[in-house]
């Protein structure tokens, strides 16, 4: 199935935004202001809720005319694109998103249309469905990993690095002793927190060419 | 809005197309996605995490009622979503060196695609197709698709070692443990800042 490559699904959800004339500001306009204001670290939505290794959220305003001999045409909606790179099936996914962080969810899809919020489970979930697109294509560099699995990967990585780099010329058995001792405290270490290693960037940047 | 988190870009693009050409995209992208020598360029690239292509019929938009209107559109759109590492100008760069040929087979069907050689006017489409990122997490932002693949080899090396440690003698584990700095030796660089492109 295209969604899938190896354990690792490919979400892809387009969420037709309200349109209101009265609303002040605009629909489209309080999401992006929410999400503005979003932390994408320890402490973002998606490092809470379970499964997510990069996931994105995008106003769509509108399709884009290449110019001429094309036609122009335009959509008679915004959409809030949700595109993320989660472990497991679809419906384990969006419960564990609506389990942890139903308050998110229902600020930013609350501006959707039709959208039941995270309590009601079964309409949450049948509405994502409802919003899906099933993608063509799909291509993971690592398909078999779980976030916890890379997150313990690469802090064992740093580790050994370290242990490798302090550990030139030792004796075999100091080697070993050491070795065991620092396998025993490495496995006892807790896995870091999804987003914690990012930088910290107050000012964010990253426009089209950067 | 930003389109960076750590080292990792997102670039969203969407492209139009006459709808009888959709079936020669889904087909090629059903090749790539059925035979993994058609996709080993994007794998040697080895600076994409994560990248999707999305056919959307013109049909195809989310209806929901509830005062929606629905869309009347003579396109359908084909999506792109990619996660990669480096620059913007990097990434288009080596996909027009390294992959011209694939590219050219899946968006030539797109609306007054100019080719990804010369790059030039291709940077031009894409900037043209492109819109931005509202909200971008990654897991793990200070890593690369290198680092993570390089990460999971040192894991599994060592989780080989630990297993035998305690059951070899020193020496017999000097010789494991040689054996094992051999196999990681090219996998253990430090995950640092993203560099600041300029």
């Amino acid at each position: 199935m295209p969604n899938k490559n190896g354990s690792v699904y490919g979400l892809t959800i387009l969420s037709p935004i309200i349109d209101d004339d009265k609303a002040t500001p605009s629909h489209d306009l309080q999401i992006r202001d929410y999400l503005a204001k979003l932390s994408t670290r320890e402490d973002s939505p998606f490092a809470v809720a379970p499964g997510t290794h990069l996931a994105r959220l995008v106003v769509l305003d509108d399709v884009i005319y290449v110019g001429m001999p094309a036609c122009e045409e335009h959509l008679r909606s915004k959409y809030l694109i949700f595109e993320s790179n989660c472990d497991g099936d679809l419906d384990g996914y969006l419960h564990g998103l609506a389990d942890t962080i139903g308050d998110h969810l229902d600020a930013i899809w609350k501006h959707c249309v039709g959208y039941p919020g995270a309590s009601n489970r079964q309409a949450f979930i049948d509405y994502m469905k409802a919003c899906q697109l099933d993608t063509t294509f799909y291509f993971a560099a690592v398909n078999d990993k779980s976030v916890e699995e890379t997150l313990r990967a690469l802090q064992t990585q740093t580790a050994v690095a370290d242990f490798i780099a302090t550990h030139q010329g030792a004796d075999p058995a100091t080697l070993q002793r050491e070795f065991i001792q620092f396998a025993a405290q490495l496995r006892a270490r807790p896995i870091p927190r999804p987003g914690s290693m990012g930088p910290l960037r107050d000012i964010k940047t990253g426009g089209h060419n950067e | 809005m930003s389109n960076i988190n750590g080292k990792v870009y997102a670039m969203n693009a969407i492209t139009p197309m006459k709808p009888w050409k959709t079936w020669i995209v889904r087909g090629i992208l059903f090749l790539l996605g059925h035979f993994k020598s058609l996709r080993q360029d994007v794998v040697n690239l080895s600076f994409i995490e994560f990248a999707r292509w999305v056919v959307l019929p013109r049909r195809g938009f989310p209806f929901l009622g509830n005062g929606q209107v629905k869309e009347n559109l003579q396109y359908d759109y084909l999506l792109f979503f990619s996660n990669f590492n480096g620059t913007w100008n990097q990434y288009i760069d080596a996909f027009s060196a390294v992959l011209s040929k694939g590219l050219n087979l899946i968006w030539r069907w797109s609306e007054k695609f100019p080719g990804s050689v010369p790059v030039t006017l291709f940077k031009q489409y894409i900037a043209l197709l492109q819109f931005d990122t509202d909200y971008y997490y990654s897991a793990y932002p200070h890593a690369t698709a290198n680092d993570i693949e390089s990460a999971h080899i040192v894991q599994s090396s060592f989780d080989q070692l630990a297993s035998i440690a305690e059951q070899s003698s020193p020496q017999q584990f000097a010789d494991a443990y040689l054996r094992f700095v051999l196999q990681v030796q090219c996998h253990i660089g430090a995950t640092g800042d993203a560099p600041v492109a300029g």
